[in-house]
């Protein structure tokens, strides 16, 4: 052994990455390849997130979209828009509260009270932002929902947060479940 | 097709991929904290998938250091410059050199490494821990093989230099190696 090779080992016996545990690249090398030309910081898996772009829902905010004619109606009648979807071209970054207070013209949480073919009505709990009202509608396209967080579709009886931009539902992270991780705490910053 | 996105291209780059993420990883994990290694990781890797074409064949995994050597540099000074809550972390949660590790008992390599010029480290841990040739860290550094190796070879001068201090001042030798015979 030389002197080189006795400095070099005991340098190797202080490396701080010895132990790194291993990572699953897959996910990473994906992201890596899907995220072309867009900004380069992402930490939602972006295949979900181009899924999830083909869009269902728009969300009736009565106030916003109402018939002139109804002008007297109640709170209790919202009406429900649907949009079109504006294709897989669009890209998500990460879902931040600065984002969402500044997209969001109406946010509440409520549950599901009903699934009426592919109308969802929700029992508003809470009205982050926007006018209040009492229900909700939303319209859910088919099996495809995959935009929103957690089980990726209204079921009846759970918890939802929702916010919407002149009559739609905010997607890419913003809305889903009221229990998926960190929605409820990134509401509670924007609002 | 367009031949930035290939197929060929894609089935290169994974290939190629795993051992620079695992690389990388380890690379950035002895130079900053986790959540920065994670993004600046990430980052790398985006680049090198957007620079692919550019990489050399017979050198890789070097060439993605210098990348994430320059990563992480950008993450380091766009954190000063924002002087965010993680500048803080950044200072408290940062592995000092060598001395990061929590099971280290060398600490005279340590204080070495410490007292070394931060090139002189930073070249003799792209020697040490990537186990990277002269010609290796000259791609590195985007400097000649020559100036790498000549540099090199004065760090581990230094480091012996240092370490002779060390032993000495402390007045006991925990192990014999990395001593002159």
């Amino acid at each position: 052994m030389t002197d080189d090779d006795d400095l070099r080992a005991r340098l190797r016996r202080a490396d701080p990455a010895a132990d790194l545990p291993t990572l699953d690249t897959s996910r990473l090398l994906e992201s890596t390849m899907t995220a072309t030309t867009t900004t380069p910081r992402r930490t939602i898996p972006l295949l979900t997130l181009a899924a999830a772009l083909v869009l269902i829902a728009a969300l009736g905010s009565w106030w916003v979209l109402r018939p002139a004619d109804e002008a007297g109606a109640p709170t209790a009648a919202p009406t429900v828009t649907d949009l079109t979807a504006p294709g897989i071209a669009a890209k998500c970054v990460e879902p931040s509260a600065g984002q969402l207070r500044e997209a969001a013209d109406f946010a509440f949480a409520g549950t599901v009270t009903g699934i009426d073919g592919t109308t969802v009505t929700l029992r508003v709990t809470k009205v982050y932002r926007g006018a209040g009202a009492d229900q909700v509608r939303v319209a859910q396209a088919g099996d495809v929902s995959e935009t929103m967080l957690g089980s990726g579709r209204f079921e009846i009886g759970r918890d939802y947060l929702v916010a919407a931009s002149q009559g739609s539902v905010l997607i890419c992270g913003y809305s889903g479940e009221a229990a998926s991780p960190g929605l409820e705490e990134l509401y509670l910053s924007a609002f | 097709m367009d031949p930035v996105n290939s197929d060929d291209r894609r089935l290169r780059f994974e290939a190629a991929a795993p051992a620079v993420i695992d690389a990388v990883r380890r690379f950035l994990a002895r130079r900053t904290d986790p959540a920065t290694a994670d993004d600046v990781l990430q980052e790398t890797l985006l680049v090198c998938w957007r620079r692919f074409d550019e990489m050399p064949a017979e050198a890789v995994v070097p060439w993605a250091y210098g990348v994430a050597r320059n990563c992480l540099a950008n993450a380091e000074r766009s954190r000063r410059r924002q002087g965010r809550l993680l500048a803080r972390i950044w200072r408290l949660d940062r592995p000092a050199a060598v001395s990061a590790a929590p099971d280290l008992p060398d600490h005279d390599l340590t204080t070495a490494m410490g007292s070394l010029r931060a090139e002189d480290a930073e070249l003799l841990r792209l020697w040490a821990w990537e186990e990277l040739s002269p010609s290796e860290i000259a791609v590195v550094l985007g400097v000649s093989a020559n100036a790498a190796s000549i540099r090199l070879h004065r760090a581990r001068q230094r480091l012996r230099d240092e370490l002779r201090k060390a032993g000495a001042t402390a007045g006991h030798e925990e192990s014999t190696e990395g001593s002159r015979p």
